[in-house]
Formats: structure tokens, C-alpha cells, sequence
């Protein structure tokens, strides 16, 4: 094990945040989210409907997106345990050349935008693979020299979740943060690593008939095939909800500052924090903080 | 004057996500749609199809089972999907005759070609199995199978070392008039669940679920499971097959693996 050491506290100094592999990774990684996310919307129009357990009884799904007809007035709408809501417009029917069709999700929001299931399964399987071998380069890469560990929530946080909160909410005038990553954010990683990313892959793999000849316990895990299919449903939606929460919070924490650290690495931090190292293996460029970018930084204002 | 690199690093930032907002809100649709019809993309896609088999035949051993389920897991209503019954004179006098005419031809690279009548078949040794049917587009059905092992043909007709897939030649046709067929390599030929079958439910198969004898390969999807057999051909290659992808939905861009 490296030792560690604690820095002295820094703001407005630019730090090394991003390793070359974790930008690396977080642009294919969200590459393939946002594929994988719309290809999958092609694929469940294929059969707008979920279930829990192991089959698929029309009568017993839980959720549906539907076309319904009267006359000339075709309607769009979503059933969710038989309580029914309109949805024209947006889902469940949509204007097409030769006037109204049913159809789950609208093209706009599929891949590809014309129906194909074989041509979404080719996207989402591609990108599903890319996605899980990043994931796995990520961690191989990252795991050994500490960098997860900075934004790893712990049992530590979560007294500290509420004055985070109250910050954020504009409550309280002063960040609690005390490391690199608040305990918000902290959490919000954390669920993603621990929860979302291995459940969807898990859940995905759950509807491959080999994968479940060769894992029984796939589909006990899930309740079911079509359970698993449920869950990863609902768990693409879970990504979308961090991905927004992620998009919205890079807009407002200072843009240009958080595109400059996914993008060349470099961080300029806003309070004063103690970044914990571990010598061996601070940053693959040597020292963490550079005095020469730093100068070069002075003038530069914050966005 | 020397440019500002930070500036200039800047503005290539915000055209870069000015550019990448437009093409999110404009054409994204419009993209991915000529992505998909792009040979190279889609062959660069295709990639991922024979990394998941080699991957999933890795993780499975050989002759592992598929989860057979109970009876009392069985759905009231085995869907039925694809072409509709073949609507042939020979086909429904043949289902009138209970399928006493009907033979399966077993030809190609065998040292043993034949043929055999439904009463053959079913003097074999058979196979009961209650498994779980999951169609390519998310549905999944339980019915209760008795076949005939598809090794058990293999033993009989003595396939060459040159055989490589076994091919199925069905009866129903699209509305084009396309004749279904589908195909499966040795490996999956021969493994315990795969089976010929001539029973739903403890019936006789019904005409929407193939009759009079049907494909189950447990370790795949729905469109793998050929209806309405006449016959199988035993080849080395499937370039010559149908379009050459190897079965009717392969040819319409469907993977031929389908085990994911």
C-alpha cells in the first residue's frame, strides 16, 4: 500500500482531477448510455407492455403504452395497473406518413427512428458490450490507484448529506465539502457504480436465453425473466434521471471549469479542500498540482 | 499576435457542444437512421453477435439445461407468432390425414440419407420438457414439449465431419411467398433439450404452433424454433442458403445467434 498524505487546502488552484482513462471512459460511457438508452426504447416498442415473473400473460402487465381508435380519433396512452392516461402527442401513437400510427415511443426518441427491431438489437448489443468492457477498463485501471476511493459514499457521509443538501437548496451560504467530492455527490456515483451499472447489466443479461442456461440464478435473481426485464426498464430510466441530474449540475456548478477537467483533466477548485493522496500514484503526471498551469490560469475568470 | 490557446481551446469546446446539440436536436434521428443502413456500420455492429456467442458458449457448459419448469407453470395460451399455417391443398389434406402422408426428408452431407413418416418419429425415444419460450420481441411463454431428439436423427443418417449445420425447410411462407427456414450449428444440434416436437401440452401440435413438427433449441430465441418441418439438410456452409444469413429472419437482418 502507498502511504497517504493530506495536501495543504486548496481553492482556486487548478488541480489534476481526471485521469487520461476515467475522460477516456466517461465519454464512451456516455456515448453508449445515450445508444444504448434509445436503442432500447426501439426495442421495448416491440412489446409496449411489462410483467412481473416469468412470462408474459397479455391480461397481467403492469405497465403498457397503447393506440386506442375511435372513428378518426386515434389516442395515445399508457396503463400503468389499469390506471389509464392520456399520453397523444408523445406516446403510444404518432403521426406518420399515412396518417396516425401506433407506436410506443415516437421516433425522435428511438434508434434507429423507423422500425427496426433487428437493427436496434444489433446498436444495443454493440454498445452494450462497449459499455461493460469500458466498465470494466475503468475500474482495472482506477481501482488501484485510489481514484475511486475519493468519491466512494461511505457510512462516513451520510451525517454530512443534510448540510450538503441545505447548501444546494440555498439554504445555508457556505459548502460543508471538505474533499474532492461532496457527499451528494458522492452518493450519486456511488449509486451508479454499486446499483445502476451492475443491475443493468445483470438484468440485461437475465433476457438471454444461453445466459440463462449457463446461470440459473439470473433469472432467480430477478424473479423471473420478464421481471428482469421490468427492472431493466425501469433501471434505463434510473440512468436518464442521474444522466439529467449530471447534465444540470455540470450547466450550473461552473461549465466551462467541469468540461475542462472531463476534457484535458484540470480542475480549478472553488473551496478550500484537502485532497488526500497516495504518493505512489498521485496522478500519472507526477505532482497533482502544477505551478506552471496555474500561472498560466491566474487571469482566467470563472464561468 | 499569437492565438490564446486557452481561448482558442475554448471556442472549440463551445462549438463542439453547439455542434453536438444540434445534431442531438436536428438530426439524430436522421443519423442513426442512415447509420443503420451503412454496410460498414452495420458490419462494425455485427461484431458484437459473434463476440456474444463465443462469449456465452464460453460460460455454458456443453450439455447444461435449460430450467424445466412445473406443470403448473404453464401458460394458458402458448402464443403463437411469425407466418401464418401454410395454407397449401398439400398441407391441409395432410393435417385432415393426420399427417400420414407427411414424411421428413433428412438430406446433404449424411451417409445415410432418409426419411421418416410422423409414427417413425414418434417410435423413437422421446424427450417431455416444460420450458420457457422468449420471443426476440420481450414475450415469454411456458408450454410442455414431447419430441424426438434432433441427435437422435443425427445418429440414424451419420452426418459427415463436413456437416456443419443442420438446415430446416419449412412449409409456411411469407406474404411474398418466401419459404420459412432456419438453421443451427452442430453444437447446438446436438445438445439434450434440442428436440423435434410433435406434442404442445400433451395435444397433438397445433397448426398455429407448427404442426406437425417444430424446432425447440432451448438456448435461443423464439425465431430459431423452425415450424411446420419438411425437411433437413445437413451443409457445410450457409452462403448458399436463402439469402446466405442462414434463416428467413436472418435474412431480414436478425442475428443468426440468437441466444441473447
Amino acid at each position: 500500500m502507498a502511504e497517504t498524505s493530506a495536501k495543504p487546502p486548496l481553492a482556486g488552484r487548478l488541480v489534476y482531477r481526471h485521469n487520461r482513462i476515467t475522460r477516456l471512459t466517461h465519454w464512451l460511457s456516455a456515448l453508449a448510455l445515450m445508444i444504448l438508452f434509445m436503442s432500447g426504447l426501439q426495442i421495448f416498442n416491440a412489446h409496449p407492455y411489462l410483467y412481473w415473473g416469468s412470462t408474459s400473460d397479455p391480461d397481467k402487465a403492469f405497465f403498457s403504452i397503447g393506440a386506442s381508435q375511435n372513428d378518426d380519433d386515434v389516442r395515445g396512452f399508457i396503463n400503468f395497473y389499469g390506471r389509464k392516461l392520456d399520453t397523444t402527442g408523445f406516446l403510444g401513437v404518432q403521426q406518420g406518413v399515412f396518417g396516425p400510427q401506433a407506436r410506443g415511443f415516437p421516433s425522435w426518441l428511438t434508434v434507429p427512428g423507423y422500425y427496426s427491431l433487428a437493427a436496434a438489437r444489433r446498436w444495443h448489443f454493440f454498445f452494450g458490450w462497449l459499455f461493460a468492457i469500458t466498465g470494466v477498463f475503468y475500474l482495472l485501471y482506477n481501482l488501484p490507484v485510489g481514484h475511486v476511493r475519493k468519491f466512494f459514499f461511505t457510512p462516513h457521509d451520510i451525517k454530512k448529506v443534510p448540510a450538503m443538501a441545505a447548501y444546494y437548496l440555498r439554504v445555508r451560504k457556505t459548502s460543508p465539502q471538505e474533499g474532492e467530492y461532496n457527499p451528494l455527490q458522492k452518493m450519486a456515483y456511488t449509486g451508479v457504480f454499486v446499483v445502476l451499472a451492475p443491475l443493468i447489466l445483470l438484468s440485461g443479461m437475465t433476457m438471454s436465453p444461453q445466459l440463462n442456461i449457463a446461470f440459473h440464478w439470473l433469472p432467480a435473481l430477478f424473479g423471473g425473466s420478464q421481471s428482469a426485464r421490468a427492472i431493466h426498464f425501469i433501471l434505463a430510466f434510473g440512468f436518464l434521471f442521474f444522466a439529467l441530474g449530471h447534465i444540470f449540475m455540470v450547466l450550473t456548478q461552473g461549465f466551462l471549469n467541469n468540461m475542462r477537467s472531463m476534457t484535458s483533466g484540470w480542475y480549478k477548485e472553488k473551496i478550500p479542500i484537502v485532497i488526500e493522496t497516495r504518493r505512489a500514484a498521485s496522478s500519472p503526471r507526477g505532482t497533482p498540482v502544477s505551478s506552471e498551469q496555474e500561472a498560466e490560469k491566474s487571469n482566467e475568470t470563472e464561468s | 499576435m499569437k492565438l490564446n490557446p486557452k481561448l482558442s481551446r475554448r471556442n472549440l469546446l463551445i462549438g463542439a457542444l453547439q455542434g453536438a446539440s444540434l445534431v442531438l436536436l436536428s438530426g439524430c434521428e436522421k443519423l442513426f437512421d442512415s447509420l443503420s443502413q451503412n454496410k460498414k456500420i452495420q458490419s462494425l455492429l455485427e461484431i458484437a453477435e459473434n463476440g456474444s456467442r463465443r462469449a456465452q458458449r464460453l460460460v455454458t457448459a456443453r450439455n447444461k439445461l435449460a430450467k424445466e419448469f412445473d406443470a403448473k407453470d404453464i401458460s394458458p395460451k402458448f402464443r403463437a407468432n411469425g407466418n401464418p399455417p401454410p395454407i397449401t391443398m398439400d398441407y391441409t389434406t395432410d393435417a385432415q390425414n393426420h399427417w400420414t402422408k407427411w414424411r421428413l426428408e433428412v438430406s446433404g452431407l449424411i451417409k445415410q440419407p432418409a426419411s421418416f413418416s410422423l409414427a417413425d418419429l414418434k417410435s423413437m425415444p422421446s424427450r417431455t420438457q416444460i420450458t420457457r419460450h422468449d420471443c426476440v420481441e420481450g414475450w415469454s411463454v411456458i408450454g410442455k414439449w414431447k419430441g424426438v431428439r434432433l441427435e437422435e436423427i443425427i445418429n440414424r443418417v451419420q452426418p459427415g465431419t463436413d456437416a456443419r449445420y443442420v438446415v430446416f425447410r419449412c412449409m409456411d411462407t411469407d406474404s411474398d411467398g418466401v419459404n420459412y427456414f432456419e438453421s443451427i450449428d452442430m453444437i447446438d444440434a446436438v445438445h439434450p433439450q434440442t428436440i423435434l416436437a410433435y406434442e404442445l401440452n400433451d395435444q397433438p401440435l397445433p397448426i398455429d404452433n407448427g404442426a406437425p413438427l417444430r424446432l425447440r433449441v432451448e438456448n435461443q430465441l423464439g425465431y430459431k424454433h423452425a415450424k411446420y418441418i419438411r425437411a433437413l439438410e445437413f451443409v457445410s456452409s450457409l452462403n448458399k442458403i436463402g439469402q446466405g444469413k442462414g434463416g428467413y429472419w436472418e435474412d431480414q437482418g436478425y442475428e443468426w445467434y440468437a441466444g441473447i
